[in-house]
């Protein structure tokens, strides 16, 4: 029924099962504890205050109870008071005493005071045997009351001693022959006189001597007829526990619960468990439960030795308390009720422990049920866990089936929907994978077919230097005689050279960790390519074969190419080399070289002797110049000259034999660019008669630039002798010099006709020129832009036909820092 | 028959006069004629009580139980209350003796809550007759007390509040229970000594 549990439980603490448990428990415990705990609290609460109030009450009522039997006894006691007889007899005895004189009074006194104290039966007799002494006994034994006021057995034999003093103090009737003597300086005699006037005073409880007994006290004045002062005292010695114990100790309840009689210092009076006299164990208690006004108190301690908390009703007892030691403020007395808290609250705790059973049962119960109940939850649950699981791994063939009618058959449902769902999208997308493979698979192979197509050797290599694809060209052209090019090492397909090997080696390496292959050596391949296009140009030495990326395979010559493919979908990155034949390519160029060469020859003749010509020309005129010339100076001055045209052209022979091809740019040196250019002028006004020609010079200053001053000055020199030719020796020249931060420019402008817009892109073709047969060489432009481009400038022409020329050399100048080059420059063109 | 019983009134008279006279000319004596009289000592001195006692009644129980600020109780120290109007005449009474003073004066009555306050003499119980009767007259004698002698005057006291009559009525010792207001619940016994 229940299927298997799932197989991952490694996140889980909890299961849901003993959750659901858990909650449910919680759930019905914690508002049972609650409960429970508000309930015995407030029960405890409200059966202290009703016991409270209860033993107030009975406090109350138990005070005025033994209050009113205490006004009884005083009233009994008033009576004998308030006999006619007793204070006739009382008056006569003072009156008789205010006639004796003191001695007399002493004399008598002490002598019935010696015959009691000795028990001689004259003065026993005299006190106890007297008329007074009669009416006492007389109401002792009720003879003498009325029928209501009989007194009680129990008071009567309560009643320890009685008896009356005259206005001294002195005894002068008894009951019985225990009281002393004397009384005048006892508390009771002189409250009870209250200096003549009066007034009723109640003993508290002590230990009586005579009586051997806790006793209690009534004094009570005796007043004369007419109630205007003291002449006695009658005093009544009561036991305490016989008296007031028929009062109380039938008021008992429960067990432990009754009612005891205590005086303002918390001495018992009497009560039925505590013997009398005794004081409250807890003395803390005594101002708890002695207050003016009837009430109650939880006290922490009982008062019998308990130290449980208790509550106590207390009342004072309002009439006996006034007259207690004269006074209210001297002494009270007070009621005690208490109930052990044990039996107290001995109902609520057995609630609480009835309550503690049946909530365990109720617990044990919901346990079960929760059970019951998380089961029938938790098992769908799982079935869907589960199922989960089969979806998951796409095994879920069955519809899941829940029927439990709620939240979890729809999620099931939703399941069942769900798994149809994500069957059709798999189903679609194994279609669609077909489909794609397909597209793959046909684009590979088209790939295939165009790398066939390729007329270049391609091959894919490996990390591993594993040949891992090589095109139809590649495996024609390399020793690739297996068709399986799987696992063929690279280095076996290309040439068996060492130091090439290891070239190649880096080469890959860098490819493989996506670096750029493309080095110097290639742009140093262009450069040579392009020096060997140039006839005139001097032949610089071919590199090392190491760093050009061309390999010799067979009688072939390859250029190559690396490139780095990344790898897709985590795969290896792999590295491809392309190869091109540049085989047939470098034949021809060298042929076309060589036809360049050879065909150019007769106009190489024909430029020399243009270059030649001018400083020829000068050579011939300082000659002729010289012949005529009588001044030695100035003969001196043209054979100068001459020499300097002679220099000249042997420059210029040697630029044209390729001396100076040897020469490298370390053997330029700084040279001074206006001073260049007036030597040219003065090389090609030398040469032509100049009287018509104007020439004006604007230059910025000192110019230098580095260069060979013999080319500068061949570049400058045709120039100028091209734009005197163009204006026919007649017309102005402009010369100027202007300097930028990197160049320097230099314009030299004629005002000759101009040059036809159509000859102007054609003006620095070599041979090309508009002079007539034997002025130019049509050289001069092309030899002058090879030097200017040499040193790294440009020369450009500006005209426009009818207005002149204008020629523009821009050249990169030395920076005037630091000015040792400067001087330099200066200098050395200072002494040629 | 008629000249004995002539007889017997003439000397009935003459004794009565003969112990009457020496009663009253004693007293008269006694005062001297620069003396005030103890009939009239007495009256102020009930005049001063009275005062005292009305202003008590009227102007501390009867305002403060009407305001509701304190209540005359019996129990009055343990109830934290104002004492009785009869109370407070007592304890003044008290309070007087106690000084060493030789007035008296005390409130008595024919039906008393305690019975120390019953009438100690036949004067007394006679005066509380009398007064009864004609509450107007006040009752005075001459007292003795062995060989002493004493001046008595006894006034009415009415129930001048209904505070006096709630508490008399509803007593628990009291033996009678239907006093009303301006009753002659008892008298103010003041005793003069005639030394």
């Amino acid at each position: 029924m229940i299927p298997p549990p799932p197989p991952s439980r490694s996140n889980r603490t909890w299961g849901l099962q003993p959750k659901l448990i858990l909650a449910m428990l919680l759930v019905g415990i914690v508002p049972l504890i609650v409960g429970l705990g508000l309930a015995f609290w407030q029960g405890s609460r409200e059966i202290q205050v009703v016991s409270g109030e209860s033993f107030k009450a009975l406090a109350e009522e138990t005070a005025r109870k033994v209050d009113l039997l205490m006004s009884d006894e005083i009233g009994r006691t008033s009576r004998i008071a308030t006999d006619p007889s007793i204070i006739l007899e009382l008056e006569q005895r003072r009156d008789a005493l205010l006639d004796m004189s003191d001695d007399a009074r002493r004399r008598s006194v002490d002598t019935l005071k010696r015959g009691w104290e000795a028990k001689e039966p004259a003065s026993v007799q005299a006190i106890t045997g007297n008329k007074m002494a009669g009416i006492i006994q007389e109401y002792l034994a009720g003879t003498k009351n009325e029928a209501d006021q009989l007194i009680p057995q129990v008071v009567r034999s309560a009643t320890k001693m009685l008896y009356i003093t005259d206005v001294e103090g002195n005894l002068v009737a008894s009951s019985t022959n225990l009281p002393s003597f004397a009384h005048k300086e006892t508390a009771w005699w002189k409250g009870a006189s209250h200096r003549g006037v009066g007034q009723l005073y109640i003993e508290n409880v002590h230990f009586d001597e005579s009586v051997q007994s806790y006793v209690i006290s009534i004094s009570l004045p005796i007043m004369d007829r007419i109630r205007y002062g003291v002449v006695g005292v009658i005093h009544r010695v009561i036991d305490a526990k016989e008296l007031i114990s028929p009062s109380i100790s039938p008021i008992r309840f429960g067990k432990t619960g009754h009612v005891m009689l205590i005086d303002h210092r918390g001495i018992v009076i009497s009560c039925p468990i505590l013997p009398t006299g005794v004081r409250l164990s807890d003395a803390q208690l005594v101002p708890l439960v002695t207050p003016l006004q009837p009430g109650w108190v939880s006290a922490p301690s009982d008062g019998h030795g308990g130290q449980s908390t208790s509550i106590i009703g207390f009342a004072p007892m309002p009439e006996t308390s006034r007259a207690t030691n004269s006074d209210l403020g001297k002494g009270s007395w007070h009621t005690f009720v208490w109930q052990a808290s044990d039996e107290l609250f001995a109902p609520i705790r057995h609630f609480l422990t009835w309550m503690a059973i049946f909530s365990l049962v109720a617990v044990g119960l919901m346990t079960s049920l929760g059970y019951l109940a998380a089961n029938r939850i938790v098992t769908p649950v799982r079935r869907l866990q589960a199922a989960a699981q089969l979806v998951g791994r796409g095994e879920l063939r069955q519809p899941i089936d829940i029927q439990t009618g709620d939240e979890i058959q729809d999620l099931a449902d939703e399941f069942n929907r769900m798994n149809r769902q994500l069957e059709a999208a798999f189903a679609g997308l194994t279609d669609q994978v077909t489909f794609k493979t397909q597209q793959v698979e046909s684009l590979l192979h088209s790939t295939d077919q165009i790398l066939d197509a390729v007329p270049t050797p391609i091959i894919m290599v490996n990390q591993d230097e594993q040949v891992q694809y090589i095109n139809r060209v590649g495996r024609d052209s390399f020793p690739v005689t297996d068709h399986s090019t799987q696992s063929i090492p690279l280095f076996e397909i290309l040439p068996d050279d060492a130091a090439l090997r290891e070239h190649l080696r880096r080469e890959f390496r860098r490819a493989r960790n996506g670096d750029h292959v493309e080095t110097a050596s290639g742009a140093e391949d262009a450069a040579v390519v392009k020096t060997a296009r140039d006839p005139l140009a001097p032949e610089t030495g071919t590199g090392e074969p190491s760093n050009r990326q061309e390999i010799q395979i067979g009688s072939r010559r390859y250029h190559y190419q690396w490139f780095h493919m990344v790898g897709r979908n985590q795969g290896e990155d792999r590295v491809g080399l392309v190869f091109r034949d540049t085989t047939d390519d470098s034949l021809l160029q060298d042929q076309i070289i060589q036809a360049e060469k050879s065909g150019s020859l007769g106009t190489l003749t024909a430029g020399i002797g243009h270059e030649l010509n001018n400083p020829l020309f000068g050579i011939l005129g300082l000659g002729e110049a010289i012949e005529e010339e009588a001044d030695l100076d100035r003969v001196r001055s043209y054979a100068r000259d001459i020499v300097q045209h002679g220099r000249r052209m042997a420059a210029i022979i040697r630029d044209f034999t390729g001396v100076t091809a040897r020469e490298t740019s370390d053997q330029r040196q700084p040279v001074h660019l206006e001073r260049e250019l007036d030597q040219a002028i003065t090389t090609v006004v030398a040469g032509i008669d100049a009287t018509g020609l104007a020439i004006q010079k604007t230059y910025a200053g000192d110019s230098c630039v580095s260069a060979l001053p013999d080319q500068i000055r061949q570049a400058f020199t045709n120039l100028v002798a091209n734009a005197i030719q163009a204006m026919k020796g007649r017309g102005s020249l402009h010369l100027s010099t202007s300097l930028t931060d990197t160049s320097v420019v230099t314009r030299i402008g004629d005002s000759g006709p101009g040059i036809p817009k159509q000859y102007l892109s054609k003006i620095f073709d070599p041979f090309f020129t508009t002079k007539g047969q034997g002025e130019g060489s049509g050289l001069g432009l092309t030899v002058a832009r090879r030097i200017i481009r040499k040193f790294g400038g440009d020369i450009r022409i500006e005209s426009q036909e009818g207005s002149g020329t204008s020629c523009i050399v821009t050249l990169p100048v030395i920076p005037p820092f630091p000015r040792t080059e400067e001087a330099s420059c200066t200098e050395s063109h200072s002494t040629p | 028959m008629h000249r004995v019983a002539l007889y017997a009134i003439a000397l009935t008279l003459l004794i009565a006069s003969l112990w009457w006279e020496p009663c009253t000319l004693s007293a008269k004596e006694r005062t001297g004629p620069s003396g005030i009289p103890p009939e009239k000592v007495a009256a102020y001195i009930y005049d001063v009580i009275k005062a005292d006692r009305t202003l008590y009644t009227t102007e501390i129980v009867n305002r403060l139980q009407a305001k509701g600020v304190a209540n005359a109780s019996e129990h009055w120290e343990q109830e934290n209350a104002l004492m009785l109007p009869a109370q407070f005449l007592q304890h003044s009474g008290k309070l007087a003796a106690e000084s060493g003073s030789e007035i008296r004066y005390r409130l008595i009555g024919l039906w008393p809550i305690y019975r120390r306050n019953a009438p100690a003499s036949d004067l007394e119980r006679n005066a509380l007759e009398s007064l009864r009767k004609n509450p107007a007259v006040p009752v005075t004698g001459v007292v003795t007390s062995g060989r002493k002698q004493y001046f008595q005057a006894i006034y009415p006291d009415l129930a001048v509040s209904s505070v006096c009559i709630e508490c008399h009525n509803g007593h628990l010792l009291s033996p009678k229970r239907d006093f009303k207001l301006n009753d002659v619940m008892g008298g103010i016994a003041i005793t003069i000594p005639l030394e």
